[in-house]
């Protein structure tokens, strides 16, 4: 008799229930499903589909041409036999290595000298910020008319110091520092933008204490400054780092990879086995080791800033 | 007096240090600005001429000489529709991840975030088989829809900064006061959210109306976008670079005029909120 009871309670609690957790959660569902279906639509779906295409041939080119499961092949000749792969990583890191080295120490340099209060510190802070803003496209527009050979700055520059002109997004030595170049001017804002912010949002009490003590700039700024400041400076080492492993516009304008495949980073070597040689499955098994690579070196960043603090 | 002349010197060498820099920074957008109003002749010149007529021959020629009318139109729109849908998705989206803490909901959140930071050319292969088989190529909507891919994110994480930074007792007093969920969130936070909205959406706008790899891939004669023909034109003119300089200005003119608007949360929309 009991045991009956219990069970037409709960069977008569259990609608109540139900809507009670609708009610509850109805409104989030609504308003996070429409973008979790898109973001899932657009982005799950095409990496499973390409994270298959990167075991199969495929050449996109050929109307008549099919898939064909070739197993780990891709990968194999990616890692064996391919001559541009190793060099592509090669020019892939040292462009990131070298653009996010410069623009951190370039960076916290403005971040510093702008820290102090000085008249029109303001606009010119966002004149600074301008390259930041404009078009990757622009950016390479701007930086190919300045190392133009017959009329670009750079070579007038040298001129009036009575240097001969240079090619310089033409020759193997020069393209690559002058690719970074422009990609320094482009991002050195960014760093110090982000510093300056954190630079403002320091709290006075430490440093008029450092000041009564005696402590000079290099220690103020070593004791305090920079352990302060790290974690804003973790977050523009993790961006950029990322951002300069994918980087794509600014090559594709400056130099299209050349001369020869001198500044061809992966970004670019990937994008022309998928929309030049249509080779699709080989595309997808670079654009998954380049993505496995973004993933190991975002791991070590973060591992080697976390020892750091502590 | 050995003192203060060491200041003076100190304080020289450091106005001397910021005015290089903003040289470095700035110098080459006003080439590009002063290149663009030359005639053709000033234009070849070397060493460049620095007094000169003004002329905008280079701005009536690109719109007469090459389809710009049309590529500027479609970025304005690819750009104004992709950031009304992010905007209209990703908001209550945002509010939703702020507000209602249910179990992973910062895995859904995190889970966002590493979908704006793939590297494109990895989604274009399957993007592009995708838009080829739904016939969605060289199509605006096409554009719209794949701008999702990094908008949605961005505009999820910046809102829910800004969400978070709320104080929830406005929109719970408003909800006593007989407001639905729905209202508390229309009538209340949105209002309350207002600047970051506004700075969220020229943001949005901003980072659409530059981006090149998606129009490159994915578009045609019909769809192409600005970042894609001025690059174009490059290859195909050699170098006229008065066109060129034109074409770069225009793309360059509202990115300029709206980042003085949005200087207070640059930052935050540069880090995606993981600086405020």
């Amino acid at each position: 008799m009991t045991s009956t009871t219990t069970v037409t309670a709960q069977r008569r609690q259990r609608p109540l229930f139900r809507t009670r957790f609708w009610a509850h959660w109805s409104a989030p569902a609504i308003m996070l499903i429409p973008a979790v279906v898109i973001l899932v639509a657009l982005s799950l779906f095409p990496m499973f589909y390409s994270l298959w295409l990167s075991f199969n041939e495929w050449n996109l080119g050929d109307r008549t041409a099919t898939w064909r499961f070739v197993g780990l092949k891709n990968f194999i000749t990616i890692f064996t036999t391919d001559p541009f792969f190793w060099p592509s990583v090669r020019v892939s890191v040292t462009f990131t290595g070298v653009t996010v080295a410069v623009q951190t120490l370039l960076g916290l340099g403005i971040a510093l000298l702008f820290s102090e209060e000085f008249r029109g510190r303001g606009l010119l802070r966002t004149l600074i910020v301008l390259p930041l803003m404009i078009s990757p496209v622009v950016a390479g527009l701007i930086w190919r008319f300045m190392y133009n050979t017959d009329l670009g700055m750079v070579n007038y520059l040298l001129y009036l110091l009575g240097i001969d002109k240079v090619d310089w997004l033409g020759r193997q030595v020069s393209a690559m520092p002058a690719v970074m170049l422009a990609d320094i001017w482009q991002w050195t804002p960014f760093v110090a933008l982000i510093l300056m912010a954190a630079i403002q949002a320091l709290p006075d009490e430490p440093f008029e204490a450092a000041l009564i003590d005696g402590a000079n700039r290099w220690q103020t700024f070593r004791y305090l400054t920079l352990p302060m400041i790290r974690p804003a400076l973790m977050v523009a080492i993790l961006i950029r780092t990322m951002d300069s492993f994918k980087i794509f516009d600014l090559i594709y304008v400056l130099t299209l990879g050349g001369p020869g495949v001198s500044t061809q980073v992966l970004g670019l070597y990937t994008y022309k086995w998928g929309f030049k040689f249509f080779q699709m499955g080989y595309a997808s098994a670079l654009s998954y080791l380049m993505i496995f690579m973004m993933v190991v070196f975002a791991n070590i960043i973060v591992f080697f800033m976390r020892r750091r603090v502590d | 007096m050995g003192l203060g002349w060491q200041r003076i010197a100190w304080l020289a060498a450091k106005r001397l240090l910021i005015a290089i820099i903003i040289v470095f920074f700035v110098a080459p957008i006003i080439l590009i600005f002063l290149t663009s109003i030359k005639s053709r002749v000033d234009a070849l010149a070397f060493p460049p001429v620095w007094i000169f007529s003004p002329t905008f021959m280079n701005f009536e020629e690109i719109f007469e000489l090459y389809d710009f009318g049309l590529y500027f139109r479609n970025t304005l729109v690819a750009a104004t529709a992709s950031t009304i849908v992010a905007m209209a998705l990703g908001v209550p989206a945002a509010y939703s991840l702020a507000r209602y803490k249910f179990r992973g909901h910062s895995n859904l959140a995190f889970w966002i975030l590493s979908i704006r930071i793939t590297p494109p050319i990895a989604a274009m292969i399957p993007v592009f088989i995708l838009f080829r088989n739904l016939r969605l190529l060289d199509s605006i909507p096409g554009l719209v829809l794949i701008y999702c891919t990094f908008n949605l994110p961005f505009v999820v994480w910046m809102m829910r900064g800004f969400f978070e930074d709320l104080p929830i007792d406005l929109e719970e007093s408003a909800m006593v006061d007989g407001c639905s969920r729905f209202g508390a969130f229309a009538r209340v936070a949105l209002i309350l959210a207002a600047p970051g909205l506004a700075s969220t959406a020229i943001l949005t706008f901003l980072f659409t109306w530059n981006e090149f790899i998606f129009a490159l891939i994915l578009t045609g004669t019909n769809a192409r976008t600005m970042p894609v023909a001025v690059q174009l034109f490059m290859r195909e003119t050699g170098i006229l670079w008065g066109h060129m300089t034109a074409a770069a200005v225009i793309m360059m003119l509202p990115t300029v005029v709206l980042t003085f608007f949005i200087q207070r949360y640059l930052v935050r929309g540069l880090t995606f909120g993981a600086i405020k």
